[in-house]
């Protein structure tokens, strides 16, 4: 028994601390140390993000030297499946590109749309400025799902830093060396995304499964229902994790009939990712924002500017008031001329009217020469007592009006 | 089967292969994942690490491996320091295995691999989970655990056969 225990105790030692010839260290100082770089590593001091920082840069850019031979193999194997899917493809992107034309049009006017509100909500307004990354490792381990891009701190991209290949969304920043960093793709254990499920606008939670898809994770009971198969799911912008609006993928059920797992098939396939964009926010001040800074800033010479701008001010009334002068000269001549016009108007529609006057007398003239050849026996006194008047009295002139018609009958 | 004249660069560097193996795998994340099998991995490393631990090949420099572990955690992205750490357990009980051995037998060192990197795992696992709340899923471990345990016996009859053409 005591023999079978100090074997025991031999053999322990003797694979802890016996050192052969051509090792430099024993195991038992590598167990020690590869322990203290665990506990190291998890303390955030500056000096160990440094030397992390320094290790990673190293170890990337190594990787994907090491990995060109093996991603030159994939990538022929897959060049080749392309070309035998060539044709097929170039008519479904065709037909792709028709729609996405459209599309485009009506995108430009929502995002345009976009801008103004946000810049009237908060009085600043965010550009994006996508930048084009090349994955360089892409050896996803079983457990975690991520990836290294050759874009770091030195291109302004931060923890959080969205990544988009084409417009989906692929994952985020969780890491950033000097000119690499780590994204942790929307596969992952570790990924959480907010979501809105359209139609119906119902707000989730998909967490990746450590494979290809998502799965929705937290959501009201009562709202489950409202979900339907192959509704779109893009991000809410909950939690100011991701931007609000991004494609994420479509909904898909495990059974159509139970409703206990809600899949998320993501639009983008991370194991085919070369590049992505990331996406740096800068944060642009409104237009008037931008004009009461410019203000703040010239407070010194503010009089001067004040009288320079008076001084303009008075020069362009000047000017101003001579174009109006001279406008109002040209319109007097006119004026004046058109007066005169009117005026030979006037009398000539005096001359006109009297013309029609006489004419309207000359007319009744011959209306009653006309008459009184008819009627002047009957109007006329021939004797002292017979009825009539006498001829050139307005009276007889009013007979002859009246056809001979004396004034009692 | 291969033979150098035996003060050759080229011997050399087959002397050194093992060790160039194991530097390209953590580089390169050798585990056939661009297969696309759902849920298979296996960890080539843990194989590679254990059998020439176990076999106390000259060239097979523990340091070394240390760096390989170290390589491991920055591509892969686990906390510094844990995959050496369990590279270094992997060498410890092979080590003690060829301490106790008088007569090595394949089938028995196949099933106190599955036996060590079943601890290995469990260790990986509980530290990442407990200590850096990392949320893993477990059948990736066990089917990971599976699928190394299988390919074990496909690489020692390639590492034996390594190890047979530097002796001739």
């Amino acid at each position: 028994m005591a023999s079978s225990r100090d074997d025991f105790v031999i053999a322990i030692r003797s694979a802890f601390l016996k050192k052969s010839t051509k090792q430099k260290f024993s195991l038992l100082t590598l167990v020690f140390f590869s322990i203290f770089i665990i506990v190291l590593s998890s303390f955030d001091l500056k000096a160990i993000r440094f030397t992390k920082s320094i290790i990673k840069e190293i170890v990337y850019r190594s990787s994907f030297i090491v990995s060109i031979p093996e991603n030159l193999i994939i990538s022929t194997y897959l060049n080749l499946n392309e070309y035998t899917n060539y044709y097929k493809e170039y008519k479904n992107t065709k037909e792709e590109l028709d729609e996405l034309k459209s599309e485009n049009i009506s995108t430009k006017i929502i995002r345009s749309e976009n801008e103004e509100l946000k810049s009237l909500i908060d009085g600043y307004s965010f550009t994006s400025n996508k930048i084009l990354a090349k994955v360089i490792v892409d050896h996803e381990s079983p457990f975690l799902r991520s990836i290294i891009i050759n874009k770091g701190s030195k291109e302004k991209i931060k923890i959080g830093t969205n990544i988009y290949d084409r417009s989906y969304l692929v994952g985020r920043v969780i890491e950033v060396n000097y000119t690499t960093s780590r994204v942790l793709l929307l596969t992952d254990l570790n990924s959480n995304i907010p979501i809105s499920i359209t139609p119906g606008n119902t707000q989730a939670i998909v967490a990746g499964n450590g494979d290809k898809r998502g799965q929705i994770k937290y959501i009201k009971s009562e709202l489950i229902n409202k979900i339907k198969s192959e509704s779109i799911a893009y991000t809410s912008g909950t939690g100011s994790i991701f931007k609000s609006g991004i494609p994420v993928g479509i909904v898909k059920f495990e059974d159509e009939n139970s409703r206990d797992k809600i899949f998320i098939d993501f639009y983008s396939d991370f194991t085919q990712l070369k590049y992505v964009f990331a996406e740096i926010d800068a944060m642009i001040p409104a237009s008037n924002e931008i004009k009461s800074n410019n203000q703040t800033q010239n407070t010194p010479n503010t009089e001067q500017i004040k009288l320079d701008l008076i001084s303009d001010e008075l020069q362009i009334l000047q000017e101003s008031n001579l174009k109006f002068l001279e406008e109002n000269q040209e319109l007097n001549t006119v004026s004046n001329e058109l007066n005169k016009q009117i005026e030979i108007l006037k009398i000539e529609n005096d001359y006109q009217k009297k013309i029609i006057n006489q004419h309207d007398l000359d007319k009744q003239e011959l209306e009653f020469l006309r008459l009184n050849l008819i009627y002047s026996s009957k109007c006329q006194s021939k004797k002292l007592f017979s009825k009539g008047y006498k001829i050139g009295t307005p009276e007889y002139k009013k007979c002859i009006m009246r056809k001979g018609e004396l004034a009692n009958d | 089967m291969i033979r150098f004249p035996k003060k050759n660069y080229l011997f050399k560097i087959y002397t050194w292969l093992p060790m160039l193996v194991l530097f390209i795998s953590v580089f390169n994340e050798f585990d056939f994942n661009y297969l696309n099998i759902d849920y298979f991995s296996f960890n080539f490393p843990y194989i590679l690490v254990f059998y020439f631990a176990l076999k106390e090949y000259q060239r097979f420099d523990y340091f070394l491996v240390f760096i390989a572990g170290l390589v491991n955690d920055t591509v892969v992205g686990l906390p510094l320091g844990l995959s050496s750490f369990s590279y270094i357990l992997i060498c410890i009980f092979a080590s003690y295995l060829r301490n106790i051995t008088i007569s090595p037998n394949l089938i028995k060192d196949w099933f106190y691999f599955l036996f060590i990197i079943s601890l290995i795992n469990s260790l990986n696992y509980s530290i990442l989970f407990l200590f850096f709340s990392y949320e893993l899923n477990i059948t990736l471990f066990i089917v990971n655990n599976f699928f190394t345990f299988l390919f074990y016996i496909i690489f020692s009859t390639f590492f034996k056969r390594f190890l047979k053409s530097l002796n001739d």
